[in-house]
This record gives structure tokens, sequence and C-alpha cells, in this order.
């Protein structure tokens, strides 16, 4: 049955309809309503540093994705997902930096494109190899395995082999004008903004899909109880393998996509802790929700940067406390970090999205509460 | 969602000849495939049957009812939920000049063995294993009874005996016959007239045994034209099948109407979603004995009460002024402009949200009929924007005779009588009905039929007058009017059912008919008054030990003094008593259309109304109740008397 919750009057003669996207009017408007200020209204109205947040934000979602899907739709927790970025990202650098582009294409602009496809393919085959384990071991023990994706892809493999192409050492700079799609050159906050609204919404939509369909009807089962799953006929081994796929898939078009927004990339770009706070992203948002993905990017990156907001202008104020904490403020996030997970896990445990569904729940059943 | 041309319902002519399956031929032809003739939830969705499908089904199974041996005017009887298969097999059973009779869901078995006999049925239509359960017992006891066809094999695999038969094999039947005989259906289609004999309806009776009423084609069309000249449907409408078809006004809606103007006939999932697919429906049309909107009257008092502060104010303020403004519209009133913004506030914030919450958002006419309504209940739906009309009729109308117009709706009458119907009053003030849909007569009963049809007019037994509007008034049947001690008669429904509006109060049963003073036994509503005892922390085990509880008798006991208010002295409750439990149609306490039936439950009552009218404050109960498995149960209880003090 439809999940959204449907006014008096609208009711589904097939599947197809019960399972659609904009099930009412009210929420085609709101749609609209809301690509209408993602496309033209904050582009209008916010100056390069809101436009950076919002980017930010777009990269936590397209990172915070895979994870959801693993962790929130499937059950394999992971904690090594920064790996998959990194592989992303370099894929995509180095194929960009180093592979010889036939001309035409390079002149069509084709390269960085191309260079995301392949990346997020090269990343969700890496997750794949990774995910292996999941057909033995589970919970605990796959999040170590997962940990090792981290450790082995990122602190060894890249930094030790991958760095060392062309003899650059420990950074990859990406020359002004290497990043083109088509005839634009991303060199702007706002273009980055635009790539990263309409990679978010392909990502969003494919792994919303993706859960409308029989694959996704198979990933809850098999979260929800993997013997059962098995014994309705669903082949858990492949399918918790495809849930990897997918999830590297889109971790590598987040990685590629945020090479955009640097000027070089190194390792350090992909640290373990980045892991845990896509983890700590899904847990704010909601797991096993979409929305909570956005929800928690959202919050997160907000949060962070408020925070940093506030301590400057203490700093500003003349207070002496402040200045050291501006300084070593990767730690204050991390404190911060460990504080909210604690404070959602006693105060709001399942999340952000859920919060979202009680306020809508609170409308949709005016003027009675249930 | 779907909404096709509109073709209003008037201009449609009903010639002699014209019957019921010569309608549906043509409409079916006309609609064909492109039209959804029903819907039936299944599965999570509204799985739509074509017009053709329709047609082809009936088809089939008609020819499969011939193939079986069926002739003209055999009885074909119908038992099961409200399901698309029920009305493919009353069409069939029609198209096939058959009688069709339809039997209560709930029917006890000996209710189904009188029906079956009596009207000499010759095939069943069952649903599935209960219904196939019910009839194979009784088979030996029905001599006529010949087949049993069932349609839903659940449960039904070991059963072996011949009289059994699927609907799959029916309709198998019938392609073999339509391969061997084309165009036989269409000739049986042709072969009857409007005077025929459509259907034998079981009237329930208050007082008897059920008598069997015999409407022709001609009835059943006339009705639902006549109806739908002062209401119009239109073939976009969407309409809810969910009361009985063994209900007369269900036959109403979902045949005379619903065939004539083709509108989408939906079935709910089960029984007991119907409220909740009602709701995803929302129904253009509905018509529904007053319980049905007694419940959802209770379901809105209750969800206020457990509603926070802020929605229960918002909630107070717009139904202040709904009630406002319909008063307004009940004394034909214009409504100043202030009261009109207002209005338009109270609908946006709140009415809008609770029509929608009922299923009543899309509603153009609701009806009420088969038992009297109370004002109060009337008031609330008015006053939340939804265009309730008080109807009345009878089984022997093949449905009704008088309806509220538009803009002219009065809760204390039930209208204008409709198009082509004349309503006269007797010297004893009883009201007699004259139209085209007068039934032929009962079944294998002369005398009724004689009581009850003189020189063309239905004599109703319901007394009642026309008041200087022309509105015709009911006040009761002719047995249930009381005299109070002071004299002046007064009609104990019109307080059972301001009782009942109260939420804490399911039925209730007035007793004072020549007495010293008014009496009542009210049954409260479980789940409501079992959810307040929960919030106080009472415990209780049962409907008995929660009914008997002190604090319930207080918390009715003030619902009592609500009701009381504005009453003549003589007419309020003196005394009530909680009964132990709920008034039920299974224990003969209540027609299948749950109205009290009220002699009998005076005799089966007769200890507790002794001591209501005695000196004592309790009273001893030592009874048994019966399930509608069949099953008793041994009761013992202590009943409380209270007393209402000034």
């Amino acid at each position: 049955m439809s999940t959204t919750w449907l006014p008096c009057g609208v009711y589904h003669q097939n599947y197809s309809q019960d399972q659609a996207w904009f099930q009412t009017n009210f929420i085609r408007g709101k749609m609209i309503l809301l690509f209408a200020i993602l496309f033209i209204g904050i582009p209008l109205v916010a100056d390069d540093y809101v436009l950076s947040v919002c980017n930010q934000i777009g990269y936590t979602v397209l990172g915070a994705l895979g994870v959801q899907l693993l962790i929130g739709f499937c059950g394999q927790v992971t904690l090594g997902h920064a790996a998959f970025l990194a592989v992303g990202a370099y894929t995509s650098t180095l194929l960009i930096l180093e592979f010889p582009w036939p001309q035409v294409l390079l002149d069509a602009g084709l390269a960085y494109p191309i260079s995301i496809f392949v990346a997020a393919l090269v990343a969700g085959i890496w997750c794949v190899l990774f995910g292996l384990p999941s057909a033995r071991v589970k919970g605990f023990y796959l999040i170590l395995t997962t940990m090792a994706a981290q450790f082995i892809t990122v602190d060894f493999i890249i930094t030790q082999y991958v760095s060392q192409i062309g003899g650059r050492g420990q950074a990859f700079s990406l020359p002004p004008g290497t990043i083109k799609i088509g005839p634009w050159v991303i060199d702007s906050d706002l273009k980055v903004y635009y790539l990263m609204l309409v990679l978010a919404i392909l990502c969003v939509s494919l792994v919303v899909n993706l859960l409308r369909s029989r694959v996704g009807r198979a990933w809850v089962a098999i979260r929800d109880n993997d013997i059962s799953a098995e014994v309705m006929g669903i082949n858990v081994i492949q399918y918790k393998l495809f849930a990897f796929f997918v999830a590297g898939f889109i971790g590598g078009i987040a990685g590629a996509f945020w090479i955009s927004n640097l000027a070089a990339i190194s390792p350090e770009h992909f640290p373990w802790f980045w892991s845990l706070w896509l983890v700590g992203v899904i847990l704010i948002g909601g797991v096993g929700s979409i929305h909570g993905v956005i929800f928690g990017s959202i919050f997160m990156v907000v949060v962070m940067e408020a925070l940093q907001l506030i301590i400057f202008w203490f700093m500003e104020l003349g207070f002496a406390w402040a200045q050291p904490l501006f300084m070593d403020f990767l730690f204050v996030k991390e404190a911060a970090f460990g504080l909210a997970i604690c404070a959602f896990m006693i105060f709001e445990p399942n999340g952000l999205s859920y919060r979202w569904w009680q306020i809508k729940n609170y409308f949709n059943l005016w003027p009675f509460s249930y | 969602m779907p909404h096709e041309s509109n073709h209003a319902a008037d201009g449609l002519d009903i010639p002699a000849d014209l019957t019921i399956p010569k309608l549906f031929y043509q409409k079916s032809q006309e609609y064909g495939k492109d039209r959804v003739a029903m819907r039936e939830k299944e599965f999570g969705i509204w799985r739509p049957i074509s017009w053709q499908e329709y047609l082809d089904n009936v088809k089939y199974l008609t020819l499969g009812l011939i193939r079986l041996g069926l002739v003209k005017g055999d009885k074909i009887s119908i038992i099961g939920d409200n399901r698309p298969e029920g009305l493919w097999a009353e069409m069939a059973a029609l198209c096939s000049g058959g009688v069709a009779v339809w039997l209560f869901q709930d029917c006890l078995i000996d209710e189904v063995r009188y029906i079956i006999d009596h009207s000499d049925t010759r095939f069943l239509f069952g649903e599935g294993q209960e219904e196939v359960d019910k009839a194979l017992s009784i088979f030996d006891e029905c001599p006529k009874l010949e087949k049993i066809i069932w349609d839903d094999p659940k449960g039904l695999r070991h059963y072996d005996q011949d009289c059994l038969i699927s609907m799959e094999e029916v309709i198998a039947l019938g392609r073999e016959e339509e391969k061997e005989h084309p165009g036989r259906f269409e000739e049986l289609v042709n072969q009857g007239t409007g005077s025929d004999v459509a259907l034998l309806f079981y009237t329930s009776g208050t007082t008897s045994l059920p008598k069997g009423a015999l409407l022709s084609h001609h009835n059943m069309l006339t009705m639902g034209k006549h109806l739908m000249t002062v209401d119009p449907c239109y073939d976009g409408d969407d309409y809810v099948s969910y009361l009985p078809f063994a209900w007369i006004g269900e036959q109403m809606m979902s045949i005379s109407c619903g065939l004539q103007i083709g509108y989408t006939i939906n079935f709910p999932e089960e029984p007991d979603t119907a409220q909740h697919n009602i709701r995803e429906i929302g129904p253009h049309v509905m018509f529904a004995p007053p319980r049905m909107y007694e419940q959802m009257t209770r379901t809105v008092q209750v969800k206020y009460l457990d509603a926070g502060w802020l929605k229960r104010k918002l909630y107070e303020f717009a139904n202040w002024i709904g009630y406002k403004v319909a008063n307004l519209k009940f004394d034909k009133k214009p409504t100043p402009i202030h009261l009109k913004l207002l209005h338009g506030f109270a609908y946006a914030t709140v009415h809008q949200k609770v029509k929608d919450h009922l299923g009543l958002s899309r509603v153009r006419h609701a009806y009420t009929g088969g038992a009297a309504m109370g004002p109060d209940h009337f008031r609330f739906f008015h006053a939340l924007g939804v265009n309730l009309k008080q109807i009345y009729g009878q089984t022997e109308v093949a449905g009704i005779s008088v309806v509220h117009r538009d803009g002219d709706i009065k809760f204390d009458t039930v209208g204008h009588p409709i198009p082509g119907t004349e309503i006269q009053i007797t010297e004893d003030g009883e009201i007699i009905t004259k139209s085209p849909s007068v039934f032929l007569g009962y079944y294998k009963n002369p005398e009724a039929t004689e009581e009850a049809l003189r020189k063309g007019w239905l004599h109703s037994d319901d007394k009642g007058f026309i008041d200087d509007d022309g509105h015709l008034v009911v006040f009761d049947r002719t047995k249930d009017v009381f005299t109070l001690r002071d004299g002046r008669p007064f009609s104990p429904q019109y307080l059972e059912t301001r009782l009942k509006f109260s939420p804490y109060v399911k039925d209730s049963w007035v007793i004072g008919d020549k007495r010293d003073y008014v009496t009542a036994v009210l049954c409260i509503d479980y789940a409501v008054v079992g959810n307040w005892a929960d919030q106080k922390k009472l415990t209780y085990t049962s409907y008995t030990e929660l009914s008997q509880k002190p604090e319930v008798y207080e918390l009715v006991e003030q619902q009592i003094r609500q009701a009381n208010q504005d009453l003549p002295e003589s007419a309020r409750v003196f005394k009530f008593i909680n009964l132990y439990k709920e008034l039920d149609a299974d224990d003969d306490e209540l027609t299948r259309t749950r109205k009290l039936r009220r002699a009998f439950v005076e005799k089966r009552y007769e200890d507790i109304i002794n001591a209501l009218y005695g000196d004592v404050d309790t009273v001893h109960i030592d009874t048994v109740i019966k399930y509608e498995d069949g099953r008793e149960a041994h009761i013992k209880t202590d009943l409380q008397i209270t007393t209402l003090t000034e």
C-alpha cells in the first residue's frame, strides 16, 4: 500500500499508481516549489559562502546515500565508505590528468563526465570486493572488514602507490579549466552547486527507484531477517553484493563530483573519520529513510558551520578562550559530532526523518491526533 | 481521479417492458471496455472491472444456471459480503428470468433455513466456506434447494458434496452453452417485461417473522429514476457498496440508481475495512442507516476528546460557527456576511479536514433512513457542511418514497414525496403511499398482502402527519408511541437518539409507556468507555464489569442529564440501568438493520423493567447469551439502578 498520506477521494487502481512518486496535486505543488527554490531561489540570493555550504551538504548527501542504502535498507553496517569516495575521486582525477583522451572528446568537454561514470563503476566494483566478506560474516565482524577497506584503500594503496603516479608526491593538483562539462568550465561555487544538484537528484532518484522495485524489497527483506529472506527465495549474497555495488557506485559519483570543488586532492580528504561521519549523518537523519540522508546532511553541515561562526564571533568579541578553539576547530567538530550522536540516540533515536513524519502527521490528522 | 463526462439522469423514460436485464445489457454495450463498472479493493489496490467484464461474467453465469436447469421464475438466493461476485450472481439470476433473494450475511442458521425454505430457492450463491457450511447444514431440510454455488475456494478443498459447484464451473458450463446455442443469452435478456418479479425481499420485521415482499423490475427502475430526478447522480460518480444487499437501501443505490446512471460501484476489501475504504474512495452519494452516521459522530467526538489543546479549541470554534450557520439554514434565514467569512475560515481550518477523515469530502447527497435519526446527529452533519437528508421508505416501495429537497431541510421531518409518489394520511394517522414502485405483494402470504395493499395504497403501519410546509413527519411505528403520565404522546426514539448522541452510549432503550416516569436501559460503547476507563486507570476485564463500575455510572449519568435538558419534566429519564451486554441482532433484540425490537426486549428483560419501576436499586441477572456461531454463555451478575435526583 501506498505509504503516502492520501486525501479522501484519491485511490489507486493498479500498483504503478500505488507506487507513483508524486501522488497528489498538493505533493506535486510542493515538489515544484522545492525545485524552484533549489534551482532558482537559492542561486539568486546565496553568496559564495552559502553556496559552498550547500555544496558541502550535497557532497554529504551523495556520500551518505550509499551508507544509508547499505545500513538503512540492506542491514550491512559499513564503516569504510570514505574509501569508495576516494576511489571515485582518484579514478576521476587520474583519468582527467593521465588518460590519453582523443582530442575530439576533450574539445567536446566530455572527459570529466565520462570520468565520473568510470569512477562510479570502479568504485562500485571496489566496493563489491570489500562486500564479499558479507557473504560469510555479519554485524560486528562485517564492520571490521569494511574498516579494512578504509585502511587498505586509502592509507595503503592510495597513499603509498596511487599518489606516486606521475611523480607528483602527495597531492594531485587540478589546474583550472581541467574540470569541464561540455562548454562549461566548473570554476565557481555556483557551477559546482548546479552540478551537485543534478547529481544529487539523479542519485536520490536512482536509489528511490531501486527501493520501490523488486531489488529494494529484497534488500529490505534481507535487512529485516536474512534467513527469512533466503527462505522466500531471495538470493541473499547476490542482492547484498548488488547493494555494495550501488553504494560504491554512488560513492564513486560523490568522490568524482567533489574534485570539481577542489584545487588538489590528497588522501587527507578521505580520512577514516569521514566514514564515521557519514554513519553519524544517517543516525541523526534517521536510519532507513531517504529523507533522513538529506535532513542528516543539512543538520550536520549547518550545525558545524554555525558552531564555527559562533566561536569566530566570540573570538572577534575578544574572548581569549575562543582563540585556541578556533585554531583547533577540527577537534571541536569531532567533540560536537560525538555529542550530537549521543543526544540523538537519547532524545530522538529515530532521527530527524521521524520528527518530519510526525510534523506531517500532525497536519494530516488535523484536527485530531489519530 | 477519473472523472468521465457527466450526464444527468433526467430524460430517462421507463417503458413498461423495460427490465433490469435489458437495461443492464444496454448499458454494458454502451460503456463496454472503457468504463469501470465496479471496483473491488484487493491486495491494497482498487481493481477495476469494466462493463465488458461485468457483462461477460453475468452472461456466462446466466447460461451456466440455465444449463443447470433453471427455468423462468425460479428463486436464486444469494448470501455473502458485498463483492462483485454477489452482484454478478444477482444480475445473472435476473437475466436468466429468475428471482433474486438476498440473505443477510450474518443471518443465523434458523433464519437462513426459513428464508431458503419459504422462498422455494433452487440455487444458492454463497461466498465461501462459511456460507457453504451454513447451506450444507440446512440442505436436507430444504428439499427444493439443488445447488450451492461458491466462489472463494479457501477451505473448500475437501468438500466433495454433489450439491456444491464453484462459480468458475458454472461459468465454464455457460461457455459450453454459448457454443451450443449462440444468442441464447440475448434471448433470455429479452424475454421478460417490467411487471415480472425481480426480487423477493424478506423484510426485517420489528414485530414478526420475515415476510417476503415481491418487487418487480418496474418497481425497482421507477424507484431509481424518481430518486434521481430529485437528486441527480452522474456517470462519473463513485459509490461505495458496503451495506448488506439484503437491505433495500443498498439495492436501490446499487441496482435501481447505479444501473440507470452507470456510476461506479466500489466494494471494500473486508467489512471491517469499510470505513477506511470509504475514506479512500470518497463517494459522491451515500445512503446508510442512522447507525452509520451515529458511529461517525462518535468517532469524531472521541477523537476530539483525545486531541491536543490547540486542535480542540479550533475544533470547538469551528463547530460553534458551523452550528450557527446550520441553524440559520434550517430556519431559512440568510447568513450574514461576517458569519459567511467565519464559516469560510472554519471550513478551511477544520470542517474540510473532518470531512476528509470521514470520507465525506466529495459527498453531494448523503441519505439516512431505515430508522429514526436524532436531531443532534442531524445538526452535527449539517454543521460540518454535509448535505445530509432524511428519507422515508420501506422495502414495499422498493426503497424510498419521501426525501428532503436541497435547501429545504428540516431535521424533524423526512421531506416531500418523490415524483410519481402520492402520500396520504388516513384518519387514524397512518401513512399510506401510492406509486409505481409499490410492490406486488407478499410471497405466499395473501392475508398480509391484503392488509398492506388496499385499493392500490400501501399501508405502512407508520404514524405521521404532514406539517405546514408540506413535509411529512413520521412519528413512529404505531405501536411505539408512548403516553406519558401527564397524558401527552411521546416518541421514545426521540429520546433514544438523543441519548445516543453521547459518544459513550452505543444503544439506548427508553421505557415509560403509561408509567409514572421514564426510564432508560443503556448500552455503553465498549471501545470508547474502555478507553476512557484506561485513562482513568480503572481496571476491568469484561463489558459486564465495565458497565457496572460506579465511575461509569457517573459518566453515563452526566450524559443523561445532558439529554434531559430542555425536555418537559414528564419526559425526562428518571432512572436508568447499564445493561450487562450490548444489544444484538443475534439475540433477536435488534433487527438486522439494528432497529430495536421493543416488544421482544420488554419480554426478555422483564426483570429489569420491574426493578426499574419497583423499589429496589439492584437487579440480579442470570441469563444465557448466544454467539454468532451458536455457542452460548451463561451470565450471572447484579445490575445497579441509578435514580437521577435534581
